[in-house]
């Protein structure tokens, strides 16, 4: 009997499961051996039944459950519970499940503060009423899937790695355990490092310095440049089994997309201090909280104290 | 009177006898011979900070002072050798550095930016430690107890 796979989506951009499309030819064969029951992204199955007769909303029952998104309104929190109830294994696909995501920004405001920017003080927009008809409650903040039910597994990345999709799939239909990397991105990153900044802190648009065609081995990391790059704060594991992070492949700076190190890690307080460490003057942050908790914001930012 | 148990295991009553609690992270080579030199001269200071050594006081990462503010500290002394002293050559630059961005961090997390103080004292100057003793925990009685006490 082929495994039963629900997958629901939330506060989220869409490109998780664009990822599970990228999984490419390895797909074929995990699709031989799943049977999906419930997926808005693809299927037509309605969630008060297909005519619209049932009361609450249900979901399938499913051997695994993915979910891609944070938790922005009541809607989504139901919907999560209801797969926790349905789903014998809940995996969280994305940062933005992991860890809130880019959604989360927003928990550095209040809700009416947001509120009342989008519908009515932004200059390009037309200032109307809040919507409020047909539509579920928001909730005060966003939050990560497991701060509202627990979860079995945890992907990361904005967005997710096919590999990493494939890796933890074909580990649960085989009954082996999956299990996270540990380290951080500069771990496994071939940059040299010296440890001493050789310039002041760049804007990200210009360019850094490196041989085109010459390997990477060779290239000075991009800190000790002056970009901005969450590497000492951000866990490994994008680069899969090449090793090399994505966006040092690209040549640019990690953007932090794997959330931080583990669960009591402060990206910001990290990244301050490995700024500092190496001469750079962390003063010139302009948003420290957000641009070091980009990807991480559920349970981590929060409004402005206010003294 | 209530009684509350801080985290370092320090009993003290609250509010109306305000005791406090100051982490002092002392470099090997200068801060803690300096506070020696105090003890052994029988200096009389305060006796509310709990002295850590660390080999140098470059090594304090923004994380230990941090999370010891956050977890109930009422203040953090970091105190290495004088510019230019350092045993290895320049990690008080380094700690100077990261004294910096633990201020600028420090407003992030609602906290009064006098909680945290960077000093140099010298492995002969125990009569300046006393007084960076004394003059941190008036600030800090004057501060009153960390929002994060009983967070």
């Amino acid at each position: 009997m082929p495994v039963r796979l629900a997958e629901e989506w939330f506060a989220i951009c869409g490109g998780c499961e664009v990822t599970i499309l990228d999984i490419g030819e390895p797909l074929l064969d995990i699709l031989e051996k799943v049977s999906i029951v419930h997926m808005p992204v693809l299927m037509d199955h309605k969630l008060f039944g297909q005519t619209g007769e049932g009361t609450e909303m249900e979901i399938p029952e499913a051997d695994v459950g993915l979910i891609a998104g944070g938790i922005r309104s009541e809607e989504h929190r139901k919907l999560a519970q209801e797969m926790r109830k349905k789903c014998k294994t809940l995996i969280a696909l994305g940062s933005c499940a992991c860890y809130g995501g880019i959604p989360a920004l927003a928990n550095q405001y209040m809700t009416e503060e947001i509120l009342q920017k989008v519908y009515r003080e932004s200059v390009t927009t037309e200032s109307n009423g809040l919507p409020n008809v047909d539509i579920p409650a928001m909730t005060d903040r966003v939050y990560a899937l497991r701060e509202v039910v627990p979860v079995d597994m945890s992907l990361p990345g904005c967005p997710t790695t096919p590999e990493m999709v494939v890796g933890a799939l074909t580990a649960l239909l085989e009954g082996k355990k999956f299990e996270l990397p540990t380290k951080s991105v500069c771990d496994d990153c071939p940059l040299i490092r010296e440890k001493k900044a050789v310039s002041t802190l760049k804007r990200r648009f210009e360019a850094p310095e490196f041989t085109p065609g010459r390997p990477l081995t060779e290239m000075r990391c991009l800190m000790e440049q002056g970009f901005l790059c969450q590497g000492p704060a951000t866990r490994t594991g994008c680069g899969g089994s090449e090793g090399t992070p994505r966006c040092i492949r690209a040549y640019m700076p990690c953007e932090g997309c794997f959330g931080p190190l583990s669960d009591k890690a402060n990206p910001m307080v990290d990244m301050m201090g490995a700024l500092a460490s190496i001469g750079l003057d962390p003063k010139q942050i302009p948003d420290r909280a957000a641009t070091f908790n980009r990807f991480s914001g559920a349970g981590r930012l929060r409004p402005s104290p206010r003294r | 009177m209530e009684e509350q148990t801080s985290s370092a295991g320090t009993t003290a009553v609250a509010t109306a006898e305000f005791e406090p609690l100051i982490l002092a992270f002392c470099c090997y080579w200068c801060a803690y011979a300096g506070a020696d030199l105090a003890g052994t001269s029988r200096m009389q200071y305060p006796t509310n900070a709990r002295i850590i050594r660390v080999q140098c006081s470059g090594m304090v990462h923004p994380n230990l002072v941090i999370e010891a503010l956050t977890k109930g500290a009422d203040g953090v002394l970091m105190i290495g050798c004088h510019p230019g002293d350092c045993h290895y050559l320049e990690g008080n630059l380094r700690a100077k550095a990261r004294a910096e961005a633990i201020t600028l961090m420090l407003e992030d997390f609602a906290l009064e930016p006098e909680r945290f103080r960077l000093e140099w004292v010298s492995a002969a100057e125990g009569q300046r430690f006393a007084e960076v003793m004394t003059s941190m925990v008036e600030q800090i009685r004057k501060l009153g107890p960390s929002p994060f006490r009983n967070y």
